[in-house]
């Protein structure tokens, strides 16, 4: 059995009649990919605050690495918060070695692997130069490296992906694989369900505070199976207004139809008949994380929060366009 | 501790290779010298020729008092015939004469008297003429000694008895006044800098948002005391270098200027000085309990601000208790036993500067001293217990800055 590196037992965080987080149960087992998944506002960043001891959790409790976190086991720990900044004035290696200072590396070590890391990521020019100086991007590498400079066996990463264009986001996706090769337990948080999705093992889905849905991703999928059917037809798309039906979009020439938890495809596919329309595709397919997320948490926590792009949700009102 | 000793370094390092720190700590001796050397280089008239002075005497009397005086000032002067004065005018006009001076009946009677010359005289000039030529006066028309006359007009002796037990202050003529006083600013000075820097550099980590990486390797009140001890040290260091740099005047630089110009220093003043150890041993201990204490209230004002415009106006009451003992120290100066002085002087806040000022012009009890640097360490600790709590909950907070009863709920709860 796998010991864990993250366990949250019934965090609960207010702030004033707000509840932030509502008696969370989570655990990350070590050597996992985990991705914490929600729109806005849903609580991912207040619940990683409180496992890096920035916030106090109101009830439950935190461990990491199978005991009460402190300075020292949180230093174990490489933290990218989703608001990010950098000593301006600084210059870029100074900055690094003071970062490697306080999670505990001696001066010259820090320093040395500073060097190692910007010579990686081709920055190795501007070692000496101020921070502010640097463009956003350089900025954002420069971020990253402070996070797994003190080689943490655990890495916490906020939206780590948000404002990278898409050459760093592929970047820094590598390099997140890479670390997780080597053994690194990586928890992120993001509102983009594709990139959760490609890196993820497990997720966790949460929605206005509380946890929807959590564990292994393609178990997750397999389950979720009958909860998605592609239909193309032609013909009046009426029969499409079912309350059986959580939401539409077009994937490719076909229409994706999300389904209501518990029904059952065939009623769906009796509907479609009944309403006379020619059908030439009907079949359950592999849901996506988006898909799955949108049938547990509501459409109007997925839109609500202004996390999720809203074209991505097709409204009723799509036409029933069949492809051929 | 390794994690507080890398935020010191980082704090002090930062600073002490900036411009400014260059600037200030070379910069203010420097200019320091220039206030005390320049009236060394503009005082005496270096031109021979302008130290010449021709003296018409109409009254007949006043010329040996006044050319006795205007000599002791070194000034050259010639008596001249009141009947040719175009040919005086000549020569000022030729360069061979620094101007002449015409006395008649009225200078005898008011001290109203003519110089002629090529160009304007400085004030310095027109004054120590003016005074000789009126001093002269006042001795011929009242006979006796002359150096009893200049007393006289200078206004004599006040010789101060005090009652048995009482400690005197001392007047603006005494050289421990500007010592009192000149102390007393740089500590408001310094202080005010020093807890202002610390403000800014919270303010600094709070708006880039760097604190939340920061604060996730240690607990905020290590950040907030490396922050304060680290800009200390800075303060600290721009001290030793100025001792460093007053003493290398005092060695080298002062015996010169004293030779040069014996009125400006004498050997009293320049004991004044140089006190013993005691007084800036005192200096230090005042800046740095008065630096504790206000750069603890700095950093909670900049904890609980989200921008610089916020922090402008959030630092305005703590700005007022470093401002109250300045505008007292003069006061204090001069009557550093009246009750108001004792009073204000054992307030924590205003303790470091105007205890300062009291024990420089002698005017405070060894007993005094030790109560006050007593409270000031309690104000110290009772300032990191509350400004700790207001940093911790203020420096992820954002959003607008809190109320006063807000303010109050942090600290209880925090």
């Amino acid at each position: 059995m796998t010991s864990s590196a993250i366990r949250l037992t019934g965090v609960t965080k207010r702030f004033g009649k707000h509840t932030a987080v509502d008696a969370f149960d989570f655990e990350v087992p070590e050597g996992s990919i985990y991705g914490l998944l929600g729109p806005n506002g849903s609580g991912k960043t207040t619940t990683i605050r409180m496992i890096m001891g920035i916030l106090l959790p109101d009830e439950g409790r935190v461990e990491l690495f199978g005991s009460d976190p402190g300075e020292t086991r949180r230093r174990r720990v490489g933290y990218l918060p989703e608001e990010r900044g950098l000593y301006r004035k600084m210059k870029a290696l100074d900055v690094l070695v003071f970062l490697g200072e306080i999670r505990g590396l001696k001066p010259s070590d820090a320093r040395g692997r500073a060097l190692s890391w910007l010579d990686r990521l081709g920055l190795s020019e501007w070692a000496t130069t101020a921070v502010q100086d640097l463009s956003k991007g350089m900025q954002q590498k420069i971020q990253f490296v402070a996070t797994v400079l003190h080689e943490p066996g655990l890495l916490i990463l906020d939206e780590p992906f948000s404002g990278l264009d898409p050459i760093n986001q592929d970047l820094l996706e590598e390099i997140v694989r890479d670390l997780h090769s080597k053994g690194t337990t990586i928890l992120f948080s993001t509102h983009l369900m594709d990139q959760a999705e490609r890196l993820c093992e497990r997720v966790c889905l949460i929605s206005q505070a509380r946890k929807v849905l959590d564990g292994d991703l393609r178990e997750i999928k397999r389950r979720e199976r009958r909860g998605v059917v592609a239909v193309g037809f032609e013909g009046d798309d009426g029969w499409l207004r079912s309350p059986e039906i959580l939401s539409q979009e077009a994937v490719g020439d076909a229409l994706h139809l999300l389904l209501a938890e518990g029904t059952d495809p065939q009623i769906i596919l009796r509907r479609c008949l009944e309403a006379g329309v020619e059908v030439h595709r009907f079949e359950r397919v592999e849901p996506r994380l988006h898909e799955i997320f949108v049938r547990h948490a509501g459409t109007e926590a997925a839109t609500g929060g202004g996390g999720l792009p809203r074209g991505r949700v097709a409204t009723a009102s799509a036409p029933g366009r069949g492809g051929f | 501790m390794g994690t507080v000793w890398a935020v010191i370094k980082r704090e002090y390092l930062q600073r002490v290779r900036t411009r400014w720190f260059v600037i200030a700590t070379i910069g203010a001796p420097i200019l320091f010298l220039g206030l005390i050397a320049a009236p060394a280089l503009f005082g005496g008239d270096v031109d021979e020729v302008d130290r010449t002075l021709a003296v018409v005497d109409h009254t007949g009397v006043l010329y040996d008092g006044l050319a006795a005086r205007l000599d002791a000032g070194d000034f050259i002067v010639e008596p001249a015939p009141g009947d040719n004065l175009s040919a005086l005018d000549a020569r000022v006009e030729e360069g061979e004469l620094g101007g002449y001076l015409v006395l008649d009946q009225a200078t005898l009677t008011r001290g109203d008297v003519i110089f002629a010359t090529a160009q304007q005289p400085s004030a310095l000039r027109a004054l120590s003429l003016q005074q000789a030529v009126a001093q002269t006066a006042v001795e011929v028309r009242l006979g006796g000694d002359r150096a009893d006359v200049e007393a006289l007009l200078r206004g004599g002796n006040l010789d101060v008895r005090l009652a048995a037990g009482a400690a005197g202050g001392v007047g603006v003529e005494d050289p421990r006044f500007l010592v009192a006083y000149v102390g007393a600013f740089i500590l408001y000075m310094t202080l005010l800098f020093y807890a202002v820097a610390v403000m800014r550099s919270v303010l600094e980590e709070k708006t880039s948002r760097i604190v939340e990486v920061v604060l996730s390797s240690m607990r905020p009140f290590q950040l907030m005391l490396g922050k304060i001890l680290g800009v200390g040290a800075v303060g600290l260091t721009q001290f030793a270098i100025w001792i460093g740099f007053v003493t290398l005047v005092a060695l080298t630089g002062l015996p010169a200027l004293v030779m040069n110009q014996p009125d400006l220093l004498s050997m009293e003043s320049i004991q004044a000085f140089v006190p013993g150890l005691g007084l800036p041993a005192l200096f230090v201990l005042f800046f740095l309990g008065g630096y504790f204490i206000y750069s603890g209230l700095f950093a909670a004002v900049g904890a609980m601000c989200n921008s610089d415009e916020e922090a402008q106006q959030a630092q305005f009451p703590v700005i007022m208790l470093l401002v109250v003992p300045i505008i007292f120290v003069a006061g204090v100066i001069q009557s550093p036993t009246e009750p108001l002085s004792v009073g204000l002087s054992f307030v924590p806040f205003f303790t470091p500067i105007l205890m300062f000022a009291r024990v420089a012009v002698g005017g405070a009890a060894p007993w005094e001293i030790a109560v006050s640097v007593v409270l000031m360490a309690v104000m110290v600790l009772a300032v990191a217990w509350v400004a700790g709590r207001i940093y911790r909950v203020g420096i992820l907070m954002a959003g607008k800055r809190p109320t006063l009863p807000e303010l109050l709920r942090w600290i209880r709860e925090a």
